[in-house]
């Protein structure tokens, strides 16, 4: 990956551009921040050991450095195995976008969270359509995803790798929760 | 040429590149047949229609299978930087992959130095990149929905996902504003294509039109619908069009595809590709 590159080589310019995408995750322990490592590099997601910087430093003075597109991927491998305190960016907002917008149509209703939308019917509590997004897990999971009901997907977060999948899981868990919400209402 | 660049939800699909092909609901690639889904399949059937419509040379697609991986796409930037000289083409529409930012900064400085220039257009994690990497005023069209533009306005994100939220809860009423400041931060390319209920086109001095018609707000729902836009841009691009003229034509043509298809919210994207002959003779006022 040429997120990382050569990092004693590189110039200022260049590290100032992986800086950008990348992202601390922060552990209660040292020793969770050295087996999470582990975990992820034998699971080919590059990362490397840091000091938090102040404004992060909420658990052990130890942190992983990733590239934060990967935050899905590196949130499931982790889930189980060592407990996370919080993955932020390095720059920029600290917080992943939750909110979402919901909008209705006729028999129809569409979830909006960030860059992803996904619409179900309202009857059935089938998935019709995903739309938005740009990551490479968004065209796939919108093939796994459409055709089915809300209550019996995996849910984006568990098949995906990138910033979108977890844009696309909050528009999921949106969804579900507002369909349990009138099934219960009827 | 057209050469269109982006990854394919099939992970078992090797780097193919090829002269692109329709097969009843699919493209087909190098002997691979791909369905038009949302993504870059949809983006490539548009520009094909596209093409086909006006008579044009069939767009050539570079692709790779990638279902978030992330190896597919790092496939695609290494072969584009390694050839893209040799290949040189009029027209390189950047579309779904992982965002890169260190490749995509190799990929631009190698398209950069070309003479003639190539026209980039890059949507989805190309345009992410493009923008977070701070190459977007070199870009010369993006086409971004709502939440996209308010990432490109947004100074310090690096992605949509880690937009700041007043941003991304502004009305779309606002978007001029927001198309504003993305030129103001240089987080937008040349001239923007911003899809919404109102598809807005800009440059840096300001919104140069607006298509709002038809109105057809189930087209939001519908994955792919962006992707159509964008492969019709390209198309009209590498057919001379200046890219106002094709962002407006495309985002109108768009909107009567749809309408011709008669969607709902649970129509697929291959009812409104079905449509594009139809709805561009339309819009440029020929018979079809």
């Amino acid at each position: 990956m040429a997120w990382f590159g050569k990092s004693n080589k590189s110039s200022a310019a260049q590290r100032g551009k992986q800086q950008v995408e990348s992202g601390l995750v922060i552990f209660y322990s040292v020793e969770d921040a050295i087996m999470a490592e582990r975990i992820l590099n034998k699971n080919d997601i590059r990362c490397r050991l840091v000091a938090p910087p102040p404004f992060l430093r909420k658990g052990c003075d130890l942190a992983l450095e990733i590239n934060l597109i990967q935050q899905a991927a590196v949130q499931r491998i982790l889930q189980d195995r060592v407990p996370v305190v919080q993955i932020s960016p390095l720059s920029g907002t600290a917080e992943l976008l939750d909110i979402i917008k919901v909008s209705e149509y006729d028999g129809y209703t569409m979830v909006k969270a960030g860059n992803m939308k996904l619409t179900f019917e309202n009857a059935s509590g089938m998935i019709v359509n995903t739309s938005g997004g740009g990551c490479p897990d968004i065209p796939y999971m919108n093939i796994e995803l459409v055709g089915k009901r809300l209550d019996q997907i995996r849910r984006p977060k568990e098949m995906g790798h990138s910033l979108c999948s977890l844009m696309l899981d909050r528009a999921a868990e949106g969804a579900q929760e507002i369909w349990e919400e009138r099934k219960s209402q009827c | 040429m057209l050469i269109i660049a982006g990854i394919v939800p099939v992970a078992e699909i090797p780097l193919i590149t090829g002269s692109v092909q329709m097969k009843d609901d699919s493209i087909v690639v190098d002997g691979h047949r791909i369905p038009w889904s949302q993504g870059t399949a949809a983006m490539i059937a548009a520009a094909l229609a596209t093409t086909d419509y006006l008579g044009l040379e069939a767009p050539r697609a570079i692709l790779a299978g990638d279902t978030g991986a992330g190896r597919g796409s790092r496939t695609l930037y290494k072969y584009l930087i390694d050839n893209v000289a040799a290949i040189h083409p009029k027209v390189l529409a950047l579309h779904y992959w992982m965002p890169d930012l260190e490749l995509m900064h190799q990929l631009y400085e190698k398209v950069d130095r070309l003479q003639p220039r190539p026209i980039l257009i890059a949507d989805a994690a190309s345009m992410y990149a493009a923008k977070a990497a701070g190459l977007a005023s070199g870009f010369d069209v993006f086409t971004p929905d709502c939440s996209e533009l308010a990432f490109l306005a947004d100074a310090d994100a690096f992605h949509p996902a880690y937009i700041a939220k007043h941003l991304f809860e502004m009305d779309s009423d606002r978007n001029p504003e927001l198309i504003e400041t993305a030129f103001k931060l240089k987080g937008a390319a040349r001239i923007l294509l911003v899809k919404g209920p109102r598809d807005l086109i800009a440059d840096e001095t300001g919104i140069l039109e607006v298509i709002d018609g038809p109105d057809i707000p189930a087209m939001e729902c519908i994955g792919g619908t962006g992707d159509s836009i964008t492969g019709m841009c390209s198309a009209l691009l590498f057919g001379g069009m200046n890219a106002v003229q094709a962002a407006a034509i495309s985002a109108g043509a768009n909107r009567i595809a749809g309408q011709l298809a008669a969607v709902t919210p649970a129509s697929s994207i291959s009812s409104v590709v079905k449509q594009i002959p139809k709805a561009l003779a339309q819009v440029l006022g020929e018979q079809p």
